[in-house]
Formats: structure tokens, sequence, C-alpha cells
């Protein structure tokens, strides 16, 4: 009763705090509106204001808006997914970039952008045309397997085990994505430096809408799962015993996080650490419940991803530092915070 | 209650159950005793449902466990592991309040909080509700999943059944007395419970029903008085031990050596 509007009170908070960044964000950019601010052209966007000129309404439609909205839900899902899968492994130190999910993304990503050419035509129009978000997903979906089925037995997760799981795989990865460049053309090239790098730039509504509906899809299965995932905290016998269908658990977050992690890389490359800075910041709120940091962890993550991107566009305009630079930078130190943190238990 | 006929399991090639029978009545507490790796808490598992090793044939209630629907099955038995997590970091009310999740979505009810707040005064844990589980001690880890197991049966469904391995571990004496008092209270009210015990003393004085086992079988099983012979138990244990009336209760009382 207390605890949930607690909850309800941090989710209204922090929900504020993310209209306020959005608003700065679309108010920030190097492009002149010619007196007017960004608002008062969303408005007319909005409204439909014929007087509108085109460049103006390109700006803060389709390359301001559409990014930020790409940010929210990028954001969001990453930090769900590294949330899911610490409740998974039970380990704060498990999210999709260190254990290798992102790297197998990545792969067979650019697999399909180098090789799709040749096979393309084979395949139905709908395949064709979502072969790299589906191909991500796939990689995702093949790593998660690998590592699950290595670092678990019996319901315990050896932590060495998992992260160098995730070690070898993003060698892997690196290594046929090297390949792939040598022999690449040029305009795939450019697209394969995109994956590797991570960017918001290619925002748009298409990629909204397909980003959307994946956010929906996983969280409804995802977010009601804060209860079961505390109770995996007890083993997976006792979680069982408490009326939780463990087998069935582990698939949804399997599923789930490699379909996020999948699409997140297939719109936007890799962006690393938001699934590990969001929960870690979070637990320090809130300890572990995850009743608490997997539904907050979805806003929070939106927070941190927009912040990073405006700023990533901001202070080096009109150039663009790569917002994988910005998240690194804050995930590094975390990730040593925990590693120092769980030295005796490693 | 439960029935369960002919239980066998093995790990690799090594039996570890061999045929063991075990039947238990509304209202019963059945204790189950024996010497390190005689498969206690091997049958405690298969009883629970924890091992699904194929052919096990149990009845709960009359119904083959495994045809029952897990949430469902959760109102009707708990379990208190041996082995409890060393690593949960939550508040203590937290914890027990995990043993309400199969009753409410996402918000607990009114009474969620008050069989959390019950349970954890029976057990003697409520001054420590606020504090982080993982700075307890042991024997206070101990009442805390006590709690959460005791918590989670609090309903209004008849004959429950509970299921205790070695919940005394680190308990002192006081706290050792309490668990069992509130064991025994509860299979005064037809529930029933299965507790495997290292004391045998306190099995004597506590339980309705005594389980003996060696090496996978069951070697003895009755009453405490038809259980605690001498024979008995110098050959389960392979260690002397006389028999005499406790000087209170008149229940056996085993002294070793």
């Amino acid at each position: 009763m207390k605890t949930q509007s607690k909850l309800y009170f941090y989710i209204t908070i922090s929900a504020i705090l993310l209209v306020i960044i959005a608003v700065w964000s679309l108010n920030t950019g190097v492009y002149d509106f010619g007196g007017k601010s960004a608002f008062e052209v969303l408005g007319k966007v909005i409204r439909g204001d014929s007087g509108l000129s085109l460049s103006d309404k390109y700006v803060v439609w389709d390359v301001r808006a559409a990014r930020i909205i790409m940010a929210i839900l990028i954001g969001s899902m990453l930090a769900v997914s590294g949330t899911g899968l610490q409740g998974l492994f039970k380990n704060p130190l498990a999210t999709g970039d260190l254990i290798g999910l992102t790297s197998g993304a990545t792969l067979l990503a650019a697999i399909a952008i180098v090789l799709g050419g040749h096979f393309k035509q084979y395949l139905p129009e709908a395949v064709q045309f979502s072969l790299v978000g589906i191909s991500a997903f796939i990689g995702a979906f093949l790593s998660m397997m690998l590592v699950y089925r290595i670092s678990t037995s019996g319901g315990k997760t050896n932590v060495v085990m998992m992260l160098l799981s995730g070690v070898a795989i993003t060698a892997i990865g690196f290594s046929i994505t090297g390949f792939l460049i040598y022999i690449s053309k040029d305009d795939q090239l450019r697209d394969l430096t995109f994956w590797n790098l991570g960017s918001l730039a290619a925002a748009t509504w298409t990629k909204n809408i397909i980003l959307t509906i994946v956010l929906i899809i996983s969280y409804i299965i995802l977010i009601p799962k804060g209860k079961a995932l505390n109770a995996m905290m007890l083993g997976e016998k006792d979680a069982q015993h408490l009326g939780i269908n463990v087998e069935r658990l582990k698939k949804q977050i399997i599923i789930m996080t490699a379909l996020m992690v999948g699409s997140c890389v297939a719109f936007s490359g890799t962006i690393g650490f938001v699934g590990l800075i969001v929960p870690y910041i979070l637990r320090l709120l809130f300890k572990s419940n995850y009743a608490f940091i997997l539904p907050l962890s979805a806003i929070f993550g939106s927070i941190l991803l927009l912040t990073a991107d405006t700023f990533s566009r901001s202070i080096v305009a009109p150039s663009e530092l790569p917002i994988g630079i910005l998240t690194a930078l804050m995930g590094g130190p975390i990730f040593i915070a925990i590693l120092v943190k769980f030295k005796k238990s490693l | 209650m439960i029935k369960a006929h002919q239980i066998n399991y093995k790990h690799k090639e090594f039996h570890i159950l061999e045929g063991v029978d075990v039947s238990l009545e509304y209202g019963e507490f059945l204790a189950i005793v024996g010497p390190n790796g005689a498969g206690k808490s091997s049958l405690l598992s298969v009883l629970a449902n924890e091992i699904k090793s194929g052919k096990q044939n149990i009845l709960f209630k009359n119904k083959p466990i495994t045809a029952w629907e897990i949430q469902e099955l959760s109102k009707h038995k708990a379990k208190f592991s041996q082995h409890n997590s060393n690593d949960i970091p939550l508040e203590v009310k937290d914890v027990v309040m995990m043993g309400r999740y199969p009753y409410f979505d996402a918000q607990p009810r009114k009474e969620d909080l008050e069989a959390m707040n019950n349970m954890m005064y029976e057990t003697d844990v409520f001054h420590l509700k606020d504090r982080e589980y993982n700075t307890l001690s042991g024997g206070e880890k101990q009442r805390v999943h006590l709690s959460r197991v005791l918590a989670q049966l609090q309903n209004d469904i008849a004959h429950k059944l509970l299921f205790l391995d070695e919940p005394l571990n680190n308990l002192d004496v006081k706290h050792q007395y309490k668990a069992l008092e509130i064991i025994k209270k509860f299979t005064q009210k037809a529930n029933s419970a299965i507790v495997v015990l290292h004391d045998l003393n306190l099995a004597a004085q506590y339980a309705d029903k005594i389980l003996l086992m060696k090496s996978g079988k069951v070697s003895a099983y009755g009453t405490p008085q038809e259980v605690f012979t001498a024979e008995n138990i110098s050959e389960a244990y392979n260690f002397p031990c006389t028999i005499c009336d406790h000087p209170i209760t008149n229940n056996p009382m085993i002294i070793f050596g």
C-alpha cells in the first residue's frame, strides 16, 4: 500500500523530469529558426500551419522530435533489458553489451548488410524490408542462448563464465565484422561504421513506430515481473514454491531481452552501458527490489540516453560526438565500482 | 494429505532413494530423521515436487502432485529449504512479503500486510523488519525464512502442508523450541507438516510420527515410542545409545554414548 504509492510518486516525478529534458533537448541545436523558438515551430507543425517554411518543419519534426522520441524509446528498452537480465542472472553485471548480446546482434546485422544483397531477392517482401532488424534479433537471441547455456547450471550462474563468454562472443563478432568491413563496398562501409559507433542521428518516424510496437509488446510481458524476479533471488526452487513458473519466466526474459536488444541495435547501432548504469543508480536508491527498479528503469533509461544524446550533439556543435563515448565514460567507472564491491564474491 | 508410493531417485548411478513409501494424514506432524546422507533432504525435495525425475507416484490431496497448477499449489503447501540464499539485497519485510506473492498482483492487500506482520511477530523478527537481510546473522536469516514460509500459508484453505528441511539450524535453544511450537500449533489446526530434524529428543517430543531413514531406505516408521528403540537407533546411526522416559513428558529420551 504505502510502498505502492511511493512507486507511483517516483514514476510521476521522473516522468516530469523526462518531459523537461525533452523540452530542453528540442530547443537545443545550431539551426536558426529566424528568431522563433523551436516550440512555436512545433506548435505550427501540429496545427498544420501552411505559413511554415519546409526547412523549419523538417528540422523540428523530422530531425529533432524524431530523434528525441528515438532516444526515449531506445534508452528505455536498453535499461529494461539490462535490469531484466540482471534479474535472470542474479548479478548486477549482466547487461546486453557485457555478455555479448549486442555483439551478436551487430554481427548478424553486419552480415545482413554486406551479404544481404546476394540472397535478398529470394526472401518474402516483408522480411526483405526488415532483414537487418530480424538478423539483429536472431543474433541477440543466439548469443543469449549460448551465454546462458555456458554460464548457468542447476539454476546457479557462474559470473566469471558469464562475463568471459561475453568476451568470447565479442571477439568473434569483432573479427567477422572486421572481415566484412574489409570486403564491403563504400555505401555498406558507411552503414557498418554507423553500427559500430552507435548513433541516434538516423532517427525517422517509421523506425519510431516499429520501436514503439516492440516496446509495448515487451513491456506488457516484462514490467509486471518485478515480484517474480525478487522471488528468483531465493533460488529457482524456492521461487517455484511461491507459485512462479520459473521455466516460463526464464524463456520470457530471454526472448524479450533479445527482441529489445536486437531492435535497438538494428536502429541505433551499439550504444553501450545504458543497461549497466541505470539499474546501478536505481539499486543505490531502492536496493534490489525489482518491483521498483524494473518499472523505474524504463523511465530512467530514457532520461539518461536523451540527456547524453542532447549533450553529444551540442557540446562540439555544429559537429557531433558519438554518443557511445558519453555512455562509456559514465559506464566504465560504474563497471569498476561494481567490480570493487563484489571483489570478494566474484 | 500426501501419499507417496515406492519413491526411487538416483543421481548418476548412485541410488539416493530406494523404494520409499510415505503417507501422511491431516493434522499429522511427521519428523524425518537419520544420519548424514541418508536421503532425508532428497525425500523432502521429491515429496515437495522439486525434483521432476518422471515416474514419481505422489498423490497430494488425492490428485497427482504434478497435475496441480503451480500457483494454486503454492497456496496449499510451502517449503522451507535447508540452504537459503545468503545474498538477498532487500529489507527483511520485503523478504517476508515474498510469502504473499501468490495472493496479490501488484499491490499487497490488507490481509497480506497483516499476515506478514503477524508472522514476523510469531518468529520474533518484527524488530528486524527494516534491517537489510544481508546484515543478519545465520539464525536471524533462518527465522526470516520461517516467517516467510508461514506467511505463505495464511489463508482460509483447509488442510495445508508445510515442508521444512532442518529448520532449527543455527537457532538458539529458545528459538528452536519456539519454532517447533509454531509448527505444532499449525498441525493442530488440521494442517500437516513434514520436518527433517537432527535432534532426536526434540523429534520425540513434538512429532506424531517418525520416519527413520538409512542409506536411502526407510528403516523404521511409526510413533516416537515405536521407532525410538535402542536397537533401531544404534543400528541406523552406528553409535551406541540408551533410551529412558522423559521425566516430564514421558516421551522416549535418547542418550547417546
